[in-house]
């Protein structure tokens, strides 16, 4: 099985520099389709699903692998070795941010820009930090999906392939853009939810843009605060976008403050490239 | 219109479901009464908020990551499972419906949400699932046990065989028991038969009466125990049978005497011999054995007299004689022992030939004897038939295969010469056992030899290399450290012209080797002293 295979990769355009777009949880690649057209132009746009997301190879899915976020990671990395990816740009969305920049820190060198849009650390308070759930209400998330399986399971069902071209074709799927199999789905909630990458975030090199969204319940402002803080080279920039995802609910704005970041980045040459 | 309208409005607010309209922003601008009803909030206090804020964590947090991306996707959600919380804080299982409704230029108006109870499915689905569970789990475990099938096959077979060792072990001490019992018994009779004439022997000694009778009748007890030890190696297969051609009308006018006295005086003792009786080919101890235990049993099945008859007969056994049994049709002479006894029963017949059966108390018999007889018999290619019911006695018949090479030679019986027969030759002799060395030594010395007596092959070897004058090697079979065939190869090296003897009461497989002759070299334990010096002078009288 190749990686390119079990991962569904998509490579567009061909572009010099190579940007990379990794969905989060609860979707798949779909949730770039508005966003990356805008790039075509300049980069080689790269789109993957998870394993266990999308159109992706479900029997590549290793529980143990794939039971903490570092899993993920070496499939970026992989996949960058692969296209031979050096010096891009990692767009990540949601939890995909903390894998992005788990990635970067497994192979430094392949991504000089990292785009986090709602990243979190760490999902569950710890003392002085808050990361905007209790302990207690992480868990009834896990338990809801481990006992409510077949309810939501439900909702998720249609694993068929999605046609978004031609909609009429799935006019009988209820939900047929995020394809997820409710099984893993469930094994990477808990990946996610339990997960705490606060220490890594000091260790990052790449040159990072936060994308920070009003109102969202899953990664508070707050939140979007704390990691561009603890990143070392990172700029922050609030969306008047709502909710979790500004890639499809506010895609201009998204587009437009990450152009302003690659922009500011092509003006200002890098000192080591004199030095 | 008015009244269109009205119905309408109550249409919207008391539909059996939930409905909401929300702004592009997500945000409620319309709710219906059935909703606000549900979750137990006024309208007033749903209008602003977005529909998310009302799910539960998994909701929010679900919404969030799978539905509302999917509403800006697609334009619609259908039928997604989530829990409402009402203002109390229990939760409402939902099932959600969201559609985009836009004008004709494609601008958004709002979003049309749609709320069904899902309670009742929520319940039977809960029920579902446990099934579901249940039927995996019933699979499973199914698989486990297909999986382990084998493991669990192998574990009850080693339990089986593992209860039936220890049943096996069980019964073998018990058999050990009652063997241990019945030769105990036996060596006891034999004793009764040895010490008293050994008692009688010495007080008329001291009268300077007559004794040869209480010699006699301590050698015969003596031998008698000998010959116990002899069946018991057999049992043991730890003696070679030597068949011999015999007239067993012989055999049995030879045993006459002896059984008289076994049987005591109550039992009326004849025998009835055929006339020109064929030759048997069988081993005469054994078969004298065979005999007497088949007239002890006899003798106890008449516990208040009766009459015992030997018979011999020569007998013709056609194809139906022999159906079963196992043997050739042909010539064969008859040896019937019979009683006029309790008799057997059926159950007993059946069971009367196992070994170790018995009828008699704890300490009275072996329960070896008859199973000996047939082994004996079975061996020596005859067989037994048995005649027997309750209160009308019992016949046992023993079939022996006819000799057809009459050798006819009469048992030799040796003479009690005890002269001195040696001529003052030295003999090495080798025994790990002390007393039986020094007996044996004093035995030789009494024949007129001169004995270097040695408890070890070691020792043996040390004195035949200081000792040039030693003749005969007469050494045991079975020593520790080094056996009596080690101890003759190294001898020979030593001494090529040396003559050896060996003697054992065992015939194990130690023996087969080229040193050994059970016809010439050999001397069966344990012998008398007629059978020692004759062996002893043939030894010497030959030419090495």
């Amino acid at each position: 099985m190749s990686v390119l295979r079990r991962n569904n990769v998509k490579v567009i355009g061909s572009g010099a520099k190579a940007m990379v777009f990794s969905h989060g949880f609860g979707c798949d690649q779909n949730m770039w389709r508005f966003v990356w057209p805008a790039f075509a132009d300049r980069f080689r746009i790269v789109l993957f699903d998870h394993v266990g997301a999308g159109g992706s190879d479900l029997a590549a899915y290793d529980p143990e692998k794939y039971s903490s976020l570092d899993g993920y990671a070496e499939d970026i990395v992989e996949i960058c070795r692969e296209l031979e990816i050096a010096h891009g740009v990692f767009v990540g969305h949601s939890v995909s941010s903390m894998i992005g920049a788990l990635a970067s820190l497994k192979a430094p060198g392949i991504f000089d820009e990292l785009v986090m849009i709602g990243p979190s650390p760490r999902y569950i308070n710890d003392g002085d930090y808050t990361g905007g759930f209790s302990e207690q209400q992480i868990h009834e998330l896990l338990d809801f999906l481990d006992a409510n399986h077949m309810g939501w399971s439900r909702t998720m069902a249609p694993v068929i392939m999605g046609n978004p071209d031609r909609p009429e074709l799935n006019e009988e799927l209820t939900n047929s853009f995020c394809m997820t199999d409710p099984d893993i789905a469930r094994k990477f909630a808990r990946a996610t939810f339990l997960s705490d990458n606060r220490a890594d975030l000091p260790l990052v090199k790449a040159r990072c843009l936060v994308l920070q969204c009003s109102e969202d319940v899953i990664a508070p402002q707050t939140v979007g605060e704390y990691v561009a803080r603890m990143l070392s080279n990172s700029s922050f920039v609030l969306l008047s976008a709502t909710g979790h995802c500004p890639n499809l609910s506010a895609p201009q704005e998204t587009v437009a403050a990450m152009q302003d970041f690659l922009q500011d980045q092509a003006e200002k040459p890098m000192l080591g490239d004199h030095g | 219109m008015a009244d269109t309208l009205e119905d309408l409005e109550d249409l919207f607010d008391n539909a059996p479901c939930g409905y909401l309209a929300a702004g592009s922003d997500g945000r409620i601008v319309k709710v219906n009464q059935t909703f606000s009803t549900w979750l137990g909030r006024d309208k007033s206090e749903l209008v602003g908020h977005r529909f998310q804020d009302f799910l539960n964590i998994a909701g929010k947090i679900y919404y969030e990551t799978h539905f509302a991306p999917l509403m800006r996707m697609q334009g619609f959600f259908n039928e997604v499972a989530l829990d409402l919380v009402r203002s109390d804080g229990s939760t409402l299982p939902v099932l959600v419906n969201a559609v985009e409704r836009r004008d004709e230029s494609g601008e958004l108006r709002f979003i049309r949400i749609t709320v069904f109870n899902a309670s009742d499915r929520r319940h039977y689905e809960r029920e579902l699932l446990d099934a579901r569970r249940a039927a995996e789990k019933a699979n499973a475990d199914l698989m486990e046990l297909n999986r382990t099938l084998e493991q669990r096959i192998a574990q009850a077979v080693d339990a089986r065989l593992r209860s039936e060792w220890a049943l096996y072990q069980s019964q073998k001490m018990e058999t050990v028991g009652q063997l241990t019992g019945g030769i105990a018994h036996d060596f006891n009779n034999m004793l009764a038969i040895i010490l008293p004439s050994l008692n009688l022997l010495e007080k008329r000694l001291a009268k300077g009466e007559d004794v040869g009778r209480y010699i006699a009748a301590a050698r015969e007890g003596a031998i008698r125990a000998a010959d116990l030890t002899k069946r018991l190696l057999t049992f043991s297969r730890r003696q070679t049978l030597a068949p011999e051609t015999i007239n067993a009308n012989q055999l049995v006018a030879d045993m006459s005497e002896l059984l008289r006295r076994t049987l005591g005086e109550t039992v009326h003792f004849e025998t009835v011999l055929a006339e020109g009786l064929w030759y048997i080919h069988a081993d005469r101890s054994l078969l004298e054995s065979a005999i007497l235990n088949l007239s002890i049993n006899a003798r106890d099945a008449m516990p208040d007299g009766g009459d015992l008859t030997i018979e011999t007969a020569n007998t013709h056994l056609d194809r139906a004689d022999v159906a079963g049994q196992g043997v050739m049709p042909g010539e064969y002479v008859m040896i019937a022992v019979r009683d006029t006894g309790t008799g057997m029963t059926p159950e007993v017949m059946a069971k009367a030939f196992e070994p170790f059966f018995t009828t008699k108390g704890v300490g009275k018999g072996t329960g070896l004897g008859l199973s000996q007889v047939f082994g004996y018999v079975k061996q020596s290619a005859g067989t037994i038939k048995v005649l027997s019911a309750v209160g009308r006695g019992t016949t046992m018949e023993l079939y022996l295969p006819r000799a057809i090479q009459a050798s006819g030679l009469p048992r030799s019986v040796a003479p009690a010469r005890l002269a001195a027969s040696g001529a003052g030759e030295l003999i090495l002799l080798v025994e790990d056992d002390q007393g039986v060395l020094s007996s044996t030594g004093r035995a030789l010395r009494e024949l007129g030899y001169e004995v270097i007596e040695a408890q070890s092959g070691r020792e043996a070897l040390t004195a035949l290399r200081t000792q040039s004058k030693v003749c005969l090697l007469f050494t045991d079979v079975v020593m520790p450290e080094m056996s009596g065939l080690r101890l003759a190869e190294q001898a020979l090296q030593i001494r090529p012209d040396l003559k050896v003897l060996f003697t054992t009461g065992y015939a194990s497989g130690d023996e087969d080797s080229p040193l050994l002759d059970a016809a010439t070299n050999l001397l069966q334990k344990p012998a008398s002293l007629e059978e020692l010096e004759a062996k002893i002078r043939d030894m010497m009288d030959k030419k090495s």
